[in-house]
């Protein structure tokens, strides 16, 4: 078995998750931790054996938030004894008598162990509000073995959210939910509603637990991953807010027909034929003098960096660059995408980046190489790099022209790979 | 109401078994798979194992998941495991396991003979449960690979000066100078090291474990593959690490003593008493893992009490299977006078306890956090005093 396929000899039903995985020493990629720490005010607490406590105990040392993460280890006797809902009342009670500030929010993570024992957590978590009411406890969940069927992160975007409850809504403002990175100045979405005078909210830049609950007045909510969707859902339901998905994408039809829905929501203007002609010819610009530099400089991209990297691998090839490969595990872009690259670009590397054979993989390029993501640097062993995760905030003609930039910075200037990629959950304030 | 060992809030975690096992074995040339849904690979790699980025020794995942466990389906695993070892043709494969796997009674030893029928290659199964220690998981390994692949019968012909050093990984010794210190201090001492189990010894190396006089139990992580030695040919176990001159006669006395006489030994005196010292008020507390923690407070024990500020030190160690016990742990330092342990127990102080804390970074408490400041303190030119000064 190879490292990599040709994307011309692929089935588009592609999945890498099968059989035995490897974990690369890349960790850019946020876990749960880092995410449950964007709440304000909130104290985590994980409620596992010490083999899964280890990784979200030393995420949180790393990031020098040990105060806002406790833990209750199960151990032997727990099984045994059937005591875990003793354990975790009574643990958590420890806690909150112990924690020198009262918190405003618990996020209480039970494990796969908890499943498989039947658990009755939910009734601790009844005892809990009525004895300390003025604190907001949530069930969150660290349990990959249903990775398949309920995935964690997923998951805890959405049990985040449900600490929102109805409220009187406002038309003026909006919701931007499940992202790491603040969407700013390099996304359109975000330039086309402060325009407008809407007022943008997202968890990630809450600097209170109130700011962050003043997020159920709004009337919609926007998201740019898939690992939002489920948050997405569920407060249509209890919140009866509106959703938008914007594709993440760089296919210009769609970065206009998405904005045109968000601005038709709010009764405000689109974007007009101008300004998007505007804001396409700038784009291009910024496309070719990026090309114009990296001339035929081989590039990598990954799923990394970006959530649609068949997508931007086709986009970048449309435009002249010399893209080679693609790191990714799954194909979740669409199927046109998907063929679109097999007809332009029949040869293109598609490297899984868990496999078991790539961990013998001779990790290296012939000359220079430059790649967007850590993943695609690590494998390249190159140092010219786009250090992003996740989009970074990035979307539409700002976020294209954005990225552009990055790369032509990355072509030029050479970054320690090996210290940058190893860091855990990139951006999150981590040393 | 019970003991709760369970609940930390301030305080990190030791590693647990599965970083243990991968750990032992890694430098052998084997294939470890971590029968586990996902994640304790990544923790292993990103925290426990300095090497990882600069070597392509193998360690998986199996990625088991809900149906599969709920069905009992080993055979996907088996699949999946025979199908990377026909890729990658390791020279054998350990098979450990984390908390679902023991709480589906998943069968470790008949699942290692039906990968090992199938392509041939040694399965050595190592029944860990990622409830216990790092230290239970070293052990396992060791005392498996021992058993599957060295031959007790070469004690026989064991060199009369030749040593084992037992339960040598990186989650004690990390990747600085102290195996390179640590052999030094024995062969300058005119001992034959047989083996460093197992950092910088190969699998053809190892397989020869048994030709050796003493087994020197430099963690407490090796106490179990010393045990089995014995147990099969009588070899005899000192227990200690060298840490500093004084320390370092100590345990080379007790060696040469064992050497004689064939007893067990532990460089700090009585042998066998694993069980918890009382820690009394306004001491030097030494926080970690057990041969370490005992190892260093006798050094300190062995300066004149002029030098110690005529302060005794007394050892504290994390147990097996709970841990260190939050409200045992902040008793004991709040009413020392000195601490001597991980930074990341730095927390459990307060500014009015008044205790002096001295950072002593230990790899299977805080990863790699602090490894860069991890000293290199096997052997006898490490100082203890100037450790004491807080320099």
């Amino acid at each position: 078995m190879k490292e990599f396929q040709r994307i011309g000899e692929m089935e588009y039903e592609y999945n890498a998750d099968i059989g035995l995985s490897y974990a690369s020493p890349v960790r850019g990629v946020w876990n749960i931790v880092h995410i449950g720490t964007l709440v304000p005010q909130a104290h985590q607490i994980y409620v596992c054996p010490t083999s899964c406590l280890r990784g979200v105990v030393l995420t949180t040392a790393e990031m020098g938030a040990m105060d806002r993460l406790s833990t209750i280890t199960v151990g032997e006797d727990n099984i045994l004894d059937g005591d875990m809902e003793e354990a975790l009342q009574r643990g958590t009670e420890r806690i909150i008598e112990a924690l020198p500030e009262r918190p405003r929010a618990m996020l209480i993570y039970t494990s796969c162990i908890h499943h498989f024992l039947a658990v009755n957590y939910q009734r601790v978590y009844r005892v809990l509000r009525e004895t300390y009411p003025d604190i907001d406890f949530i069930d969150c969940y660290m349990d990959p073995i249903m990775r398949r069927t309920a995935p964690a992160v997923p998951s805890l975007w959405r049990q985040i959210h449900r600490l929102l409850t109805p409220t009187q809504p406002r038309r003026d403002q909006a919701n931007l939910v499940g992202n790491c990175f603040r969407y700013g100045e390099n996304c359109d979405l975000t330039a086309l509603l402060t325009g407008a005078g809407v007022r943008v909210l997202d968890l990630n830049t809450c600097k209170t637990y109130d700011e962050f609950l003043t997020m159920a007045a709004s009337p919609v909510n926007f998201t740019f991953h898939r690992t939002a969707v489920s948050a997405a859902k569920d407060m249509q339901v209890r919140l009866g807010q509106a959703w938008i998905s914007m594709r993440p994408g760089y296919a210009y039809d769609e970065i206009d027909a998405d904005l045109r829905t968000a601005a038709a929501f709010f009764g405000i203007e689109p974007p007009s034929p101008e300004e998007i002609a505007h804001q396409r010819a700038e784009t291009e610009r910024a496309v070719e003098r990026t090309r114009a530099l990296l001339g035929d400089t081989p590039v990598s991209v990954d799923y990394t960096a970006v959530d649609r990297p068949l997508e931007l691998a086709l986009y970048l090839l449309e435009h002249g660059f010399a893209v080679e490969s693609v790191f990714v595990d799954v194909f979740t872009e669409d199927r046109a995408v998907f063929e679109a690259l097999q007809t332009r670009a029949p040869g293109l590397k598609i490297y899984q980046s868990l496999g078991w054979n790539i961990r013998r993989m001779e990790r290296g390029h012939p000359g220079k190489l430059v790649a967007i993501g850590q993943k695609s640097a690590y494998f390249n062993n190159t140092d010219f790099f786009v250090n992003i995760v996740e989009n970074d905030g990035m979307y539409g003609y700002r976020g294209i022209r954005r990225l552009m930039a990055l790369l032509a910075e990355a072509s030029e200037a050479e970054k320690p790979m090996r210290e940058l990629v190893q860091i855990k959950g990139w951006g999150c304030g981590c040393p | 109401m019970k003991r709760d060992y369970q609940t930390h809030v301030f305080t990190s975690t030791y590693t647990a078994d599965v970083s243990g096992v991968c750990s032992a074995l890694y430098e052998l040339g084997g294939m470890s798979v971590l029968h586990d849904p996902s994640g304790c690979n990544s923790t292993y790699s990103t925290h426990d194992e300095p090497r990882w980025f600069d070597t392509d020794s193998l360690m998986y995942v199996s990625g088991l998941d809900e149906i599969t466990a709920v069905m009992g389906d080993d055979a996907v695993l088996i699949r999946d495991v025979v199908a990377a070892a026909r890729d990658l043709n390791p020279r054998f494969i350990t098979l450990c396991g984390a908390s679902i796997p023991h709480i589906i009674a998943f069968d470790f030893r008949g699942v290692a003979y039906l990968i090992e029928r199938e392509c041939g290659i040694p399965v050595l199964p190592v029944p860990t449960d990622g409830l216990k220690s790092y230290v239970s998981g070293v052990g396992l390994a060791l005392t498996a690979w021992l058993e599957r692949f060295a031959d007790p019968a070469e004690f026989a012909a064991a060199p009369d000066n030749a040593v084992n050093l037992v339960g040598v990984t990186p989650l004690d010794f990390s990747i600085n100078d102290n195996v390179r210190m640590l052999r030094a201090a024995f062969a300058d001492a005119g001992f034959a090291v047989n083996c460093c189990m197992a950092m910088g010894d190969s699998f053809e190396t190892m397989t020869h474990a048994f030709r050796a006089r003493v087994n020197v139990v430099v963690s407490s992580a090796g106490r179990r593959a010393a045990r089995w030695m014995k147990k099969q040919c009588g070899i005899p176990m000192v227990e200690g690490l060298p840490i500093g001159a004084a320390q370092t006669d100590a345990l080379l006395g007790a060696v040469r003593a064992t050497l004689s006489d064939g007893k067990d030994r532990a460089a700090w005196g009585e042998f066998g008493n694993t069980g918890r010292y009382t820690v009394p008020e306004g001491g030097i507390l030494v926080i970690g893992e057990e041969v370490f923690a005992k190892s260093l407070a006798n050094a300190i024990n062995l300066l004149p009490a002029e030098r110690r500020s005529g302060l005794t030190a007394c050892p504290l160690w994390p147990d097996v299977d709970e841990g260190m016990p939050e409200e045992e742990l902040i008793a004991a330092m709040r009413t020392a006078r000195t601490v001597i342990a991980d930074p990341l127990y730095r927390v459990v102080l307060r500014p009015r306890d008044g205790v002096q804390f001295i950072p002593f970074p230990h790899e299977a408490y805080s990863g790699r956090i602090f490894r860069a400041e991890l000293p290199a303190f096997a052997g006898p030119d490490f100082s203890v005093e100037q450790l004491l000064s807080g320099r």
